[in-house]
């Protein structure tokens, strides 16, 4: 084992929360160490292609998946500097104020221990320091908060489409909220609508991590460790209730740190491994003396509907993320013998090829057949994707697999199913899609699989330790200075994507972490 | 485009280029180019290449000649740096191996059945209708080996031009994989 490092904070994973996390409380003047598991990465390594874009996604240690709804590990979640933002599409939403209050609105989940309210200015000092372009006004569903610093970004042929879609069937659209740039902003560059944002942006118009809150961690000094998968937090043996520190694994070898605080924010499933590992003999594992952790974990199940017109749509153009939004629906969470909101991101650009292109999903189309399809495609193909919340139930965990990685810590093991009504509306909705695509005078339409977009809970927030891992600040309840961030914190998922959301809580989070000092 | 035009973009891939065994020497080639060399399979048989050539061109055609199997050989030897889309479908990079070697020895089996061609394997795997096939599911398997297929053959920018997509990178790949 090499000799111990020492510093005020090591922070365990380097994406959206880690890193700003990082930056913020470096700048006040702690001393600041960063471990991350996967590579070192720059904007260099953000390649335009969708093939290359893979050495993005998780590459580390086996998650074993269980359930009717997968999480969909090795795709939602990131490797390396940047984490899963790095290949994030910029789509920032807030949360609604009944997404914070299921449980005594509905009776189904669980209650944030905050509400709007609090998290409100967070949301409104992020999107004004990483830039959001939108068009708040015409957001009619959007909860109170500052205008977008940024108008929105532009309409292509594709979302025009779609839009008299959505008007011939009496819903509303607006331009959809993008962390990306509709303008130059802050020194970084506007979008050239190329589509390439989940093979990251080099450029720096979408507000990956490299390009916002790095640059300015790395000027206050925090300190960067590659490579480091970190196994487990180590107690103090004097005192229980205190974390001295972490052990992590680098070049073969064990390796500890010491720390004043502790913040696991290694995204939604390796934060609940490295917590589930840190169990003793006689000790449980932080946050699970009431048998909480890495219970309530959560997916928004999605799919996307697709469309063939006789005009051309152009879909390579814009970006991914989509370029317009439906909320009409999101607030009536009772929807029939179904449950939860769901949004609309509509027209996002894509490729033909890779998990989510439009020649994968259409695996009945081969041989002589394909290629004039596709070249039809390439030219006249819509899409839009539906978000749908998930119910956050206590039997959907991430638990310790009977496998262990390499250095023998045991791999994690997730189980998720969907709730009946969540499955229901997810129906409702997609033929709802459908009938809007036909609106739309879409000649052929289709959708694909329903997949798990997103991962949250397993490490939730809550009031009662009974039914929660930590506070409101992301403080494990039997603990006094080891913090958990990121998606992993939501009690309830609601059904827009996360990035945002986390954000905002981690800027909580190191707002109380500076005044602690 | 006529389908000699293709080969020749494809085997022209000239900035494609990747460390191949071709007639006993390590050698700088495209996979293209490997495949019509007759590259030497270091993960795979000879035999369980051929039966991917088979299938993967049945699926989408060019495949064979844009180098199928020396790209899904290369991986496989790539070990966690794997770039196969797999890995996405619940195959992590240390089990890519056993995904793709029994599938593909129940694709030689049924390729030599009695009456059997390329598509009427392909209408056999879509419905799991196979007898005694081993690996992976034949649906599933037939499923990622169509996406990389696509991958090799579209999702170049030589793909892109095929469909007549501006490609417009940002950092345009040195190489395609």
């Amino acid at each position: 084992m090499s000799n111990a490092l020492s510093t005020d904070t090591v922070i365990v994973g380097a994406g959206a929360a880690g890193l700003l996390l990082a930056a913020r409380l470096a700048e006040s003047g702690r001393r600041v160490t960063v471990l991350e598991a996967g590579p070192k990465r720059s904007t260099d390594d953000l390649i335009s292609s969708q093939i290359w874009a893979r050495r993005l996604k998780w590459s580390g240690p086996q998650v074993e998946e269980l359930g009717d709804h997968k999480v969909g590990h090795a795709f939602n979640a990131g490797f390396g500097t940047g984490g899963s933002a790095l290949h994030h599409y910029g789509v920032w939403l807030r949360l609604h104020p009944g997404d914070f209050r299921v449980a005594s609105d509905h009776g189904v989940g669980l209650d944030w221990p905050i509400d709007y309210q609090t998290l409100q200015p967070h949301y409104d000092k992020i999107q004004s320091e990483v830039g959001l372009s939108g068009d708040a006004d015409a957001e009619i569903w959007r909860p109170e908060g500052a205008a977008y610093p940024m108008p929105p970004m532009p309409l292509f042929a594709q979302a025009r489409i779609l839009q008299k879609g959505f008007e011939k069937t009496g819903r509303r659209t607006a331009p959809l909220p993008l962390a990306i740039n509709s303008q130059p902003y802050q020194g970084r560059a506007a979008c050239q609508f190329d589509g390439w944002c989940d093979a990251g942006c080099p450029i720096g118009a979408l507000a990956n991590p490299l390009v916002t809150h790095l640059p300015r961690a790395q000027k206050a000094g925090v300190q960067f460790e590659h490579n480091a998968l970190v196994s487990r937090v180590l107690r103090d043996p004097n005192k229980a209730a205190r974390i001295r520190g972490v052990e992590y694994f680098q070049g073969g070898e064990r390796h500890t740190i010491t720390a004043k605080d502790v913040i696991i924010a290694a995204f939604t499933v390796q934060s609940a491994r490295i917590l589930l590992s840190s169990a003793a003999d006689t000790t449980p594992a932080p946050g699970n003396r009431f048998d909480q952790l890495g219970r309530y974990l959560t997916s928004h199940p999605a799919a996307t509907v697709f469309g063939l017109f006789d005009e051309p749509t152009y879909p390579h153009q814009g970006v991914s993320g989509g370029q317009l939004l439906s909320h009409d629906d999101y607030d009536n969470k009772q929807q029939g013998n179904g449950f939860g909101s769901s949004q609309w991101l509509i027209a996002h650009a894509i490729k033909p090829h890779d998990l989510l292109g439009y020649g994968t999903g259409r695996p009945d189309i081969v041989g002589n057949q394909l290629e004039p399809w596709l070249q039809d495609a390439a030219q006249h193909l819509a899409n839009m994707t539906l978000v749908v919340e998930d119910i956050a139930a206590p039997n959907n965990r991430v638990t310790l697999s009977d496998a262990t990685d390499t250095h023998g810590i045991a791999l994690a093991r997730t189980e998720h199913n969907l709730d009946a009504r969540t499955a229901r509306l997810w129906q409702q909705r997609i033929d709802e899609g459908q009938e809007i695509m036909r609106a739309a005078r879409a000649r052929e339409v289709w959708h694909g699989p329903r997949v798990a977009m997103h991962i949250m809970g397993g490490t939730v927030m809550g009031k009662d330790e009974q039914q929660s891992v930590t506070d409101s600040f992301g403080r494990v309840h039997d603990t006094d200075n080891l913090y958990v961030s990121g998606p992993s914190l939501f009690p309830s998922s609601g059904a827009v994507n996360p990035t945002f959301t986390l954000s905002a809580i981690a800027s909580r989070q190191a707002e109380h972490l500076i005044t602690q000092q | 485009m006529t389908a000699d035009t293709t080969r020749r973009q494809l085997l022209a891939g000239g900035a494609a280029l990747g460390w191949f065994c071709i007639n006993g020497s390590w050698l700088q080639s495209t996979p293209a180019q490997a495949q019509a060399d007759g590259f030497a399979p270091q993960h795979l048989s000879v035999a369980q290449c051929s039966a991917m050539n088979v299938i993967a061109d049945a699926l989408v055609p060019g495949a064979h000649v844009a180098g199928i199997a020396a790209y899904i050989d290369s991986q496989l030897s790539a070990k966690n740096d794997s770039l196969l889309l797999v890995k996405y479908l619940g195959v992590p990079t240390t089990a890519q191996s056993g995904f793709y070697r029994p599938a593909l020895d129940s694709c030689i089996r049924l390729l030599a059945a009695d009456g059997m061609t390329p598509q009427l394997a392909l209408t056999a795997m879509g419905e799991d209708a196979v007898s005694d096939w081993q690996g992976p599911p034949a649906s599933f398997f037939s499923f990622v080996l169509r996406a990389d297929a696509l991958d090799v053959v579209y999702g170049t920018e030589q793909g892109f031009a095929r469909l007549d997509i501006p490609y417009r990178a940002h950092i345009t790949p040195k190489k395609p994989w």
